[in-house]
């Protein structure tokens, strides 16, 4: 059996609000394969969003670890897993999250600015051009490049959104509820090409959602209930 | 590499950054034009008093000292090329069966002079002053009208058929409207001895003839002193002592010496005036020192103006600051997604940080530019201005000036830039550390 590319063992996270510990994960197991695509079902509270963020590293958790290929990686120090992030895992986020000043071309090739010198990126700008021009090609928006955010519609910024997370050719796709702001229609033309991608290369993709239909979609669902995953064995 | 793009393509899509560097740019601006004007206005200023001294003067000499000996211990310095004595005196000028002016506000006199009845007598042997100061050049200068310059400059103070001569400064001369030739009167006191033992003061009247005008390029001197024959004052003031001097001006072989030698002669003076009584007489300053409260007080003002453009550079900072922080928070949502793609806090304070030291340094750099350029071309843009509005931004003869002065100190420049740097980062350094402290989750969670 394969190593997960990335997994939760007994993860528990709390807030603190005033004097009370308010706990959000209670002991979260979870195993993602590489090229799996699971869904994380679950309420409003339910916690979902807090373990992508655990998971993804842009959150400690309380206790319990978070591992990448194997190796726990959540006490890494701060650029560690700054550079983990960029390198292995995108993010595609309910609100996509695009920067407004830039174009599409621009917001796309910011992840590749990201782990580059200046010098180091202007010798290979035109490489980085192209790969971010042929992503966003292949997300339909050739003939969008040089529009910003506040020119596309929420269907072209989702899928703007989806090229950003992939131009680092990462291992693994967190999306946070990526057509929770979208009409059905457009939701369900970004999800055929989410899920297209996600076969193409081979990514492990792990869906946030509370959209049965799209959930049933993924190999695998994982409910989650009050911090807590439930009939879902862990695949560590 | 995102930093300094982010950093750019945040600056360009908001113009209200625009309103910090302006700040930056106008504070430096002022900065070096206006302590250009005033370095160059000081630099004019001790020209123009340089012009009008000697390079030593020995003065606050006791009534008792004699010119012959000190003459002699101040010429066996190697420094000392020449000597000239003068009597100096206190007066008013006016004109025969006329009273005297009264005399305006105090301290009326500091730049111009001449604008009071009061004036300060100089008794002089024009060939000695001639070879120690510029005496022979105030009474050529070019801007005295043909008709009110000395006619004979070897002579100028010889007397006209058996009346002594005075020489006025030119404005003077001209505000009161005497013309060579001209009658006055040079009304005085001395002090003298009563029969009942007690000193009174006597008033001295001397009737003197026009000799004709002045000018050196220090208005206050011309304007508050007159030059008659050292003999002349001398037989009026002073009649039981024909060797009598008050200051002594010295010429120095070697200009860049000046402070030693005054030392030096300092120590003569010392020794010929000794009376064995611990009482040190005579002084002996060189010509700046003998002008430094003047020169000072001109520094001092540009000082002061330094301090009151520091303090608009830092409110224009508090601009910069405002602006900044305006940006960090409406940019709270895209650190998120930094985050999310990699960006570490430190990474997020560096656009931000970016962002501010940008604006600064082409506040800087416009300012420096803009600030010289002006400098440079001032007086050509007072003339333009007099010309299109008539309004004059410097008037240049309450200053004795030809032109805007203007003395551009490469290492003020350096010294200001290094100041708006430090000032731009230090209000940069707050908004950007808010940025790099805000949690990316709580821009995450949703808009």
């Amino acid at each position: 059996m394969s190593t997960p590319v990335l997994a939760a063992a007994n993860v528990t996270k709390s807030y603190r609000l005033g004097k009370r510990e308010i706990p959000v994960l209670r002991g979260v197991d979870l195993a993602l394969m590489p090229g799996e695509r699971v869904a994380l079902l679950g309420a409003s509270g339910a916690g979902k969003s807090t373990l992508l963020h655990v998971l993804g590293l842009l959150d400690a958790p309380t206790s319990g670890q978070v591992l990448f290929d194997g190796r726990p990686v959540h006490d890494l120090p701060v650029a560690e897993r700054a550079r983990l992030r960029h390198e292995h895992t995108g993010f595609v986020f309910q609100f996509y999250h695009l920067i407004p000043e830039l174009t599409a071309l621009q917001n796309v090739l910011l992840a590749r600015m990201m782990a580059t010198s200046t010098l180091a990126y202007w010798r290979t700008r035109g490489a980085a051009r192209a790969a971010a021009m042929d992503l966003l090609a292949q997300v339909g928006l050739q003939d969008r490049l040089h529009h910003r955010p506040s020119e596309l519609s929420g269907g072209e910024r989702q899928r703007v959104a989806i090229a950003r997370a992939l131009l680092a050719e990462p291992k693994v796709v967190l999306a946070d509820e990526p057509t929770g702001n979208l009409d059905s229609a457009t939701a369900a033309g970004v999800v055929e090409l989410m899920f297209s991608i996600q076969q193409q290369r081979g990514l492990a993709f792990l869906l946030v959602t509370h959209n049965e239909d799209l959930a049933r979609r993924c190999d695998r669902i994982v409910r989650m209930r009050d911090g807590v995953v439930q009939g879902e064995p862990a695949r560590t | 590499m995102y930093r300094l793009f982010l950093a750019v393509r945040y600056l360009l899509t908001r113009p209200i950054n625009l309103l910090g560097m302006a700040g930056i740019l106008v504070s430096v601006w002022a900065l070096v034009v206006v302590v250009s004007i005033f370095s160059g206005f000081l630099q004019q200023i001790e020209l123009h008093v340089r012009s009008a001294s000697a390079d030593i003067s020995v003065h606050e000499l006791p009534a008792w000292a004699e010119w012959t000996p000190l003459e002699r211990a101040l010429r066996d310095d190697p420094n000392v090329a020449d000597t000239a004595r003068r009597l100096v005196h206190y007066g008013m000028l006016s004109r025969p069966g006329q009273r005297p002016a009264s005399p305006p506000l105090l301290g009326r006199s500091a730049l111009h002079g001449g604008d009071q009845p009061f004036l300060f007598v100089l008794g002089i042997d024009a060939a000695a002053e001639a070879r120690v100061t510029g005496f022979g050049s105030w009474l050529e200068n070019p801007e005295i009208p043909a008709e009110l310059r000395v006619a004979d400059r070897t002579r100028p103070l010889a007397a006209d058929a058996g009346r002594p001569r005075v020489l006025v400064g030119l404005e003077r001369l001209q505000r009161e409207g005497l013309h060579r030739g001209d009658t006055v009167v040079l009304t005085s006191g001395r002090l003298q001895s009563e029969p009942d033992g007690q000193k009174g003061l006597q008033q001295v009247t001397l009737e003197l003839v026009v000799a004709g005008a002045f000018k050196t390029h220090h208005g206050g001197f011309d304007g508050n002193n007159v030059f008659v024959d050292h003999e002349v004052l001398r037989a009026a003031l002073f009649p039981d002592a024909p060797d009598g001097v008050q200051e002594i001006a010295v010429r120095c072989r070697d200009a860049a010496t000046l402070d030693a030698t005054a030392t030096r002669l300092q120590r003569a003076v010392a020794r010929v005036l000794d009376r064995g009584d611990d009482r040190a007489y005579g002084k002996v300053q060189t010509w700046r020192e003998k002008n430094g409260q003047f020169l000072a007080s001109v520094e001092h003002q540009r000082g002061l103006l330094k301090i009151v453009l520091i303090v608009i550079m830092v409110t224009a900072a508090f601009l910069m600051l405002a602006t900044l922080s305006m940006m960090v928070t409406e940019k709270t949502s895209d650190i998120g997604i930094l985050t999310a793609m990699g960006a570490t806090p430190l990474g997020v304070l560096q656009v931000f940080l970016a962002c501010g030291l940008t604006i600064t340094a082409a506040g800087v750099v416009l300012g420096l530019l803009l600030g010289t350029v002006t400098s440079v071309f001032l007086e050509e843009i007072r003339q333009f201005v007099l010309w299109a509005t008539s309004i004059d931004l410097f008037p240049l003869k309450v200053y004795n000036l030809d032109r805007v002065p203007c003395a551009i100190d490469p290492l003020w420049l350096l010294q200001v830039a290094a100041m708006a740097l430090a000032v731009g980062t230090v209000v940069s350094a707050w908004p950007a550390w808010r940025a790099a402290r805000h949690d990316p989750l709580v821009s995450l969670r949703g808009n």
